[in-house]
């Protein structure tokens, strides 16, 4: 490793810190000072002041802002996320545990189908850029960018589950086989082949199409522009137009010399389309009945468990910052020409 | 003059036609742009079109739409163009002609099927029977149901019952088998005609939600472009212009903001607020505040460095001046299609949150609420969410693709690249 490849990992990790501060920082205020008291929310209007305050104390929201502050990070930082305030008090680690193998089934199959036609038709655009395919695939895929998730997942619903019954309309399995389906990892599809349980998977499997589908298609709109714009930068460039001139067919040089060169800046995007598919997540599991993270966040919204908010935005922005971080250091590994 | 010259002097790769847009204002420049011969135009005049007519229903609605948003203007759950099926008074032949008013008062017995429309034409009958009813006289019969229409009639003949409403349909020939049963009087005429789009689980017709949502859209779209914009630009002008600290911290808050997902940043903020159209365009103008702030930052920093620029601080212009004068007619082109695309990506924000419940009073009519709402009906009426769901898909459609069509003609060299 290069001595300028260490220092510019060094100062990415470094930047990344104050990001995640921020953020969670943003998000402790938002909740403590905008209006709205999170135990009155929590035990009603009838309760005495009494009891408020007890709850209050126990929760230590009695203290100084400053010293809850604190509280907050080191807890972060140890990442000992409490327990939540509603729905049995468990601890909010558990209960994310649960739901977040519900969202990474989701998404993975979701980002492959955004890949694969993201890749394919935006390249397939780019080698026939002016021609009419061009402009169809470019108008789609603005389309699909319009087109809110949830609407397609509606629309999906309609003609593939009301319409047409092939596929279940939400949940992630059958509730008559989940009654004997036991689970360990939470991961259903994975669960389900250990168990040799193939009903199980069979009905894990279907229930997993519509919102995938439905979450990829919609991600796929910004992948494809991004694709072609990459893509026909790439095929002006000059090593593709000396590999013209030497006379190679014009297929192998679009697909395997300038896409191959084009997954480099797409590899980034993805960093980027992470922020997306999350809150593509939270819609598509909406829609669906999905139980996953996306869910949990906006069911403890509703029910003002503050606890729980927090701790889950944190770990998004964690998240968020993990996975940028990982893209960008992939992107310096891959292209020397990065560097601070 | 001389210096002037030889900055024009066209090079041998950028065609003259281009360096002269480089030259002229931005609303030249749209007129200028080899674009319009290009074949892009139909892009900006289609989605120009769709946008006009959006923004006249949105400040209008009260032209198209035929009915209140919010009132019951008819049964629920009508197919679009379906109209209001009829239901007839059926009683004994001995009572003669008789309307629902004759067998109206506490004492009396109307019957209707199970499960039919039947009961709500009644409802709405004696409702307006109340309304012109003089003061201490109220219509209330009381209703029976009955499994089959079989029952119905017996119970009808036996004398149990004083009248069975039900539609001609439903009751076919089957009045034939008793002989002292009649058809007295028409409860409720049959529609003339229905309604364009059906109506929605509480009898509001959805077109005319659908006209008004256009304005709550086009309200929230635009105010929240409009906070980011005047919050975003001058960060962005005044971040790259001074630099220093202050431009790195903020590049950094801006940064960390741009790189979290969006909606669940407007949720929070939404729902800590609470419900209401200013705590929604606030939550969502947040939001978009970086774009503004990364693109005008950018551009400063490389304007900022051009010759005239250096000339005018040289000249003694005051640097506010030079923002304003120098800097800032540079970045426009990039504002507006920013603000174009922004626009669109407002609206959807708004409906995805008031599809999650967080975002106006739940009978405001609105396309995220209408959606949310529908999608109880999902196996029913599928008209509920196709029609708001198709308007929000068009607006945005329409204001991205005049973003993305303005982008290519306003910056001919990046799109000639």
């Amino acid at each position: 490793m290069s001595a300028s490849l260490r220092r510019f990992i060094i100062t990415r990790i470094l930047l990344t810190i104050p990001m995640v501060l921020i953020l969670v920082t943003m998000i402790f205020f938002i909740m403590r000072i905008l209006p709205g008291d999170p135990i009155r929310s929590q035990l009603g209007p009838r309760v005495s002041e009494e009891q408020a305050n007890q709850l209050r104390e126990r929760l230590g929201l009695n203290r100084p802002l400053y010293v809850q502050y604190f509280d907050f990070l080191w807890d972060m930082v140890t990442l000992n996320f409490g327990t939540a305030l509603t729905q049995g008090e468990r601890p909010i680690l558990d209960e994310l545990g649960e739901r977040l193998p519900a969202t990474i089934e989701l998404t993975i199959p979701a980002i492959i189908i955004t890949a694969v036609i993201g890749i394919y038709s935006g390249a397939y655009a780019a080698k026939n850029r002016k021609k009419p395919v061009d402009y169809v695939i470019r108008l789609l895929s603005i389309v699909a960018y319009s087109i809110p998730v949830f609407f397609m997942g509606l629309v999906f619903q309609i003609l593939f589950s009301v319409r047409l019954p092939i596929f279940p309309l939400a949940g992630r399995m059958d509730t008559l086989l989940l009654t004997s389906f036991q689970t360990q990892t939470n991961f259903y599809v994975i669960d389900a082949i250990l168990a040799r349980n193939w009903p199980a998977l069979g009905s894990a499997l279907m229930h997993l199409v519509l919102p995938s589908v439905t979450l990829g298609l919609a991600l796929s709109g910004v992948f494809v522009r991004l694709t072609r714009v990459n893509m026909i930068e790439m095929l002006q460039s000059d090593f593709i137009i000396a590999g013209r001139a030497r006379g190679l067919p014009e297929r192998r040089l679009a697909y395997k010399h300038a896409l191959r060169n084009t997954f480099i800046p797409i590899l980034t995007l993805l960093g980027l389309q992470f922020a997306i598919l999350l809150a593509g997540a939270v819609l598509t599991e909406t829609t669906f009945s999905w139980p996953g993270v996306g869910r949990y966040l906006v069911e403890r919204i509703q029910l003002r468990d503050y606890t729980a908010v927090q701790a889950t935005i944190a770990i998004f922005a964690l998240f968020v910052a993990f996975v940028s971080l990982l893209m960008d250091l992939l992107y310096a590994f891959i292209d020397p020409r990065i560097r601070y | 003059m001389k210096h002037e010259k030889e900055t024009t002097s066209p090079s041998a790769e950028v065609p003259e036609w281009m360096l002269d847009l480089d030259r002229v204002g931005f609303v030249r420049r749209l007129f200028l742009s080899r674009k319009w011969y290009g074949g892009d135009w139909w892009f900006v005049a289609i989605s120009a079109v769709l946008l006009l007519f959006v923004i006249i229903v949105g400040i209008f609605p009260q032209w198209f739409a035929p009915y209140d948003p919010k009132a019951e203007v008819g049964p629920s759950l009508l197919e679009p163009g379906e109209p209001p099926s009829e239901f007839i008074l059926v009683a004994k032949i001995e009572k003669g002609e008789i309307t629902l008013v004759d067998i109206a008062n506490k004492s009396n017995n109307v019957g209707f099927i199970v499960g039919s429309p039947a009961s709500q034409a009644v409802r709405e009958v004696l409702d307006e029977l109340n309304e012109s009813a003089p003061t201490g006289v109220r219509y209330q019969p009381r209703q029976r149901r009955y499994e089959t229409l079989e029952e119905g009639l017996t119970a009808l003949t036996e004398g149990k019952l004083d009248g069975f409403v039900v539609s001609p349909d439903e009751l076919g020939d089957s009045l034939n088998a008793y002989p002292d049963l009649q058809v007295a009087g028409t409860l409720r005429e049959q529609g003339s005609s229905g309604f364009v789009m059906g109506t929605n689980q509480i009898g509001q017709d959805v077109f005319s939600r659908i006209i008004w949502g256009t304005r709550i859209a086009l309200i929230v779209g635009l105010s929240s472009a409009m906070i980011s914009f005047l919050l975003g630009v001058p960060l962005g002008l005044f971040s790259g212009f001074i630099g220093g600290p202050l431009d790195r911290i903020l590049t950094l808050l801006m940064d960390s903001l741009y790189s979290f997902p969006g909606l669940i940043l407007a949720i929070t903020i939404a729902a800590v607020l609470g419900p209401g159209i200013g705590n929604i365009i606030v939550s969502i103008a947040v939001l978009y505040i970086p774009t503004y702030y990364r693109i005008v930052r950018g551009q400063t920093l490389q304007v900022k460095e051009e010759l005239y620029v250096e000339a005018a601080r040289s000249l003694g212009t005051s640097w506010f001046s030079i923002l304003v004068k120098y800097i800032f007619p540079n970045v426009i082109p990039s504002v507006v299609i920013i603000f174009s695309v922004n626009v669109g990506d407002a609206i959807l924000t708004e409906a995805g949150l008031s599809f999650l419940g967080f975002g106006l009073p739940p009978d405001t009519p609105d396309w995220g609420i209408d959606l949310a709402r529908g999608q109880d009906y999902v196996r029913r009426a599928w008209w509920l969410i196709t029609f708001p769901g198709l308007m929000v898909t068009m607006v945005t459609l329409s204001f991205s693709m005049l973003g993305e069509s303005l982008s290519e003609i306003l910056n001919p060299r990046l799109a000639e690249q």
